[in-house]
């Protein structure tokens, strides 16, 4: 195998797959990439059994073949050389020459018969979807995911393709948040799974704002295919827990809120909130809402936001980081928080159909 | 047991069973009230109402739910809210643990699947193992604490050798012995230390049953230290010790030599002492004979009581014997008993070995036990247990023998070299030969200190290496007395 390639064009390329691979490997050729060598150009993918990712990259092939090679050292060698061009050769016992300009690089691979074959999505349900739409579902739902790996099923995106709409869900136990979009499939493909976490950490790395992506989905694994690359990935096998249960069903109160000001008056009061109780308060009076933590030896901070709201006084608390989570990632100009009262989860939501449920810090009087 | 006791101890349990039932769903009725005033009533409706008492038992209340999303969300949210429930409206303390109940299932169903006796728990029912009264709950529980539900103090034979322990074991167990602590039990294998610890553990649990014990030996403490250390979550570790309200170790003589491990048991153990935890230690030997053990750790375990068990006298030895016959239903002739008792002296495990042994023979081979039978059954028991009888008696008086002195040498003041060399032999073979700690050594050569006895020691070895004479000597005397 031999090819020449910008300097450039291959440290892309790797830098697309390399974040599959973990550093504490128990097999040897998972900590490789496999590099495909044809007419085309180079095609190179990663795995660690549960999540695979392939890429390409234009390359100048004058002899075809494929090896596999230490990912992070070729990263790292790469990035170093002096040259922008880069020619590489592999001889029959997987050992490779690296020149560029003046430097000369030898590294030693893996037979590419060893390395473990991305799964086959040959009868498996097929879904166009625009890029912009799962990119922007993933973000607004991917930082509730729970980190708790006793309760595993909540350790991804529950992705539900029911009723002409695709619904992505992500909850920890303390929030849930829940995005809508209409999307055309036909009714036999109806279903739903879970994407674990890491394959959702890959896919926003590649999905781009345009163009469509394809998603195959066979019995416990799932495949996306964006432009050129694919991200393979087994699903979280288990029943996601019926969200709908958690989302409040009346409102007492509804105060519409600039995203922008709330995030900032949160951040900015949350500096004082004790480690603790870890929690801001939102005191609600007549169409004035006071934002204030504080914590004992500390100090206490207090900003007011002027509101439309006409209802009695009352006072719940949030704990900061999730208040702030969802109004990060959202782009509305415009917030709603419906709430019921001191005790009940607060819901935020957005002119479309998002949704981020979350339950208030119990208030020590 | 004849069919008709059987049906009616299922009568019995079914009885019981449904009393249990009608017991949860007025619990939960006044548990229910309570949340009911705590929550909103959207809350409270939709996480709770339908949701019902399973089991209440061991300070564990279990809540079963209709669906994984009400498990998870009352977990993390409600928690603190169905404990106060719990303790305003009925009364009771208890950690609340929520369970998914199938779609199909209501509450009452799983109550009774779930207690729906299980093959082998049938026969439990029927014959309660000398227990009765104690729910199996309760040994549920013990033996997740790793403790043998059978060493308790009703087991345990008291005789001249062990009296004090015991008294001692059992006022710490009721909580009269504040001022035992720690309690340091030592004593040679199978002499009953694990007995009398797991015979308090269990006490104390009858007494407080919501009390956090925590029984285990000292290797499962390395153990679990060095995982710890290789996940880096020491505080949990930490936390979990330290937050005993009574701590039992087993075998604290396996700490010999693992540094670090005793640097984090002293901190532990120093940390429930001052909190006034009671802490009770098991050893095979002395604390201060304890090879390679820190000193401060030494000086913790004497600061409180220390009591010997000592083995068993011939009466005790026979009262054990007959307990387990008792136990086991085996019918031994008296001779065969005595003769049993008077062959292993040094072990009540292996007096219980022995008797095994000699019972189930007579079970399998339906032959009439005869001394001789047992003699030829106990043959290698016999052989090991002499080996170990050497006394400071014999070795003294082959000493003297075979270096023609007479016996009052071997204690006298007098050191002439003729005289105090043949001595320091006599000790050095007293403390290779016999388990005695080197206080005691001194003592029977005419109250001695025991640093003459270590210098008797190494002068001895000194010797043997340098003269071949002394080490030909040494090594008669050594095979005699093994003899």
């Amino acid at each position: 195998m031999k090819f020449r390639i910008t300097k450039e064009a291959f440290l892309d390329g790797l830098q697309q797959v390399q974040h599959v691979v973990s550093s504490r490997t128990t097999l040897p050729i998972l900590s490789n990439v496999l590099i495909e060598a044809s007419d085309g150009g180079l095609r190179l993918t990663t795995t660690d059994l549960d999540v695979g990712v392939s890429g390409t990259a234009p390359a100048e092939v004058s002899k075809s073949g494929s090896t596999t090679l230490p990912v992070k050292r070729l990263v790292n060698i790469i990035r170093e050389l002096p040259s922008a061009e880069v020619e590489v050769s592999v001889d029959s016992k997987n050992v490779a020459s690296i020149s560029s300009g003046p430097s000369f690089f030898k590294i030693i691979g893996l037979p590419d018969g060893e390395f473990p074959p991305l799964a086959n999505f040959d009868d498996a349900k097929e879904f166009k979807i625009p890029q912009a739409i799962l990119r922007n579902g993933l973000k607004k739902t991917s930082y509730a995911i729970s980190t708790d790996e006793t309760r595993y099923v909540l350790n991804g995106i529950f992705a539900s393709f029911k009723e002409g709409k695709l619904t992505l869900v992500a909850t920890d136990g303390r929030r849930l948040a829940m995005v809508d979009h209409e999307l055309e499939f036909p009714a036999s493909h109806e279903v739903d799974f879970i994407i674990p976490t890491k394959a959702v950490q890959e896919l926003q790395r590649h999905l781009g704002t345009e163009g469509d992506l394809i998603l195959r989905l066979s019995d416990n694994q799932v495949c996306f295919e964006v432009g050129s690359s694919i991200i393979v990935s087994k699903l979280i096998e288990g029943n996601y827990p019926n969200y709908r249960q958690v989302i409040p069903g009346e409102t007492k109160e509804r105060l519409t809120l600039s995203r922008e000001q709330l995030l900032e008056t949160t951040r900015r009061v949350s500096l004082l909130s004790s480690e603790k109780s870890n929690s801001v308060k939102l005191t609600f009076g007549s169409n004035r809402m006071n934002v204030t933590a504080n914590s004992p030896d500390i100090g206490e901070a207090n900003e007011s936001i002027d509101v439309t709201y006409s209802g009695k006084e009352f006072s719940i608390a949030f704990n900061p980081e999730f208040l702030m989570a969802p109004l990060k990632n959202l782009e509305e100009d415009e917030v709603h928080l419906d709430l019921i009262d001191e005790m009940s989860p607060g819901v935020l939501r957005t002119e479309d159909a998002f949704l981020y449920v979350l339950m208030p810090m119990r208030v020590t009087s | 047991m004849s069919k008709h006791s059987e049906g009616v101890n299922n009568d019995e349990s079914e009885r019981r069973q449904h009393e249990e039932e009608i017991g949860n769903v007025a619990i939960w009725d006044r548990v229910k009230a309570k949340l009911s005033e705590y929550l909103s009533p959207d809350a409270f409706n939709r996480w709770f109402k339908n949701a019902g008492l399973v089991a209440h038992e061991d300070g564990e209340g279990v809540i079963g739910v209709q669906s994984d999303m009400q498990q998870i969300w009352i977990e993390t949210n409600y928690l603190v809210e169905l404990r106060a429930a719990f303790a305003e409206g009925a009364g009771i303390h208890c950690s609340p643990r929520v369970v998914v109940l199938g779609q199909e299932q209501s509450a009452t169903e799983l109550v009774t699947a779930a207690r729906k006796p299980k093959a082998g728990e049938q026969i439990k029912v029927v014959v309660p193992e000398g227990k009765e009264g104690r729910p199996d709950s309760f040994e549920r529980r013990l033996k997740k604490l790793g403790i043998n539900p059978e060493f308790d103090f009703d087991s345990f034979v008291v005789g001249d050798n062990s009296q004090f322990a015991h008294a001692a074991c059992s006022a710490v167990a009721s909580q009269e012995g504040r001022s035992f602590n720690p309690l340091f039990i030592h004593g040679r294998a199978g002499l009953g230390k694990t007995h009398l610890m797991s015979a308090v553990a269990q006490q104390y649990l009858v007494n407080n049953p919501k009390a956090k014990v925590v029984f285990l030996t000292a290797e499962h403490f390395a153990n679990e230290f060095i995982e710890a250390v290789r996940k880096g979550n020491l505080d949990i570790f930490r936390k979990a010790y330290r937050s005993a309200d009574v701590m039992l170790i087993d075998d604290i003589q396996f700490l010999a030599g693992k540094e670090r491990t005793q640097d984090e048991f002293f901190h532990t153990f120093s940390t429930l002492l001052n909190s006034q935890t009671q802490i009770i230690v098991t050893c095979d030997c002395p604390a201060p004979e304890i090879q390679t053990l820190e000193p401060r750790l030494i000086s913790r375990f004497e600061s409180g009581l220390t009591v010997e068990l000592q083995p068993p006298g011939f009466e005790t030895r026979v009262a054990i014997l007959r307990r387990k016959m008792e136990q086991w239903k085996v019918d031994l002739d008296n001779g065969v008993v005595v003769h049993i008792a008077n062959l292993i002296k040094s072990n009540v495990r292996r007096l219980e070995g022995a008797l095994t042994r000699v019972a189930s023979y007579s079970f399998l081979s339906s032959e009439k036990m005869t001394i001789e039978k047992v003699d030829e059954l106990l043959r290698d028991l016999v052989r090991d247990e002499n080996s170990q009888q050497i006394t400071v008696d014999q070795i003294q008086k082959l000493a003297a023998d075979y270096y023609d002195l007479s016996l009052a040498d071997m204690s006298s003041r007098r050191r002439p070299a003729s005289i105090a060399f043949p001595r320091q032999v006599a000790m050095y073979l007293a403390r290779q030969l016999t388990k005695l700690s080197l206080v005691e050594i001194g003592e029977a050569f005419g109250r001695r200190d025991h640093g003459t006895v270590i210098h008797a020691c190494k002068k001895v070895k000194q010797d043997m290496e340098t003269n071949p004479e002394v080490k030909a000597a040494v090594e008669k005397l050594t095979s005699a007395l093994q003899r």
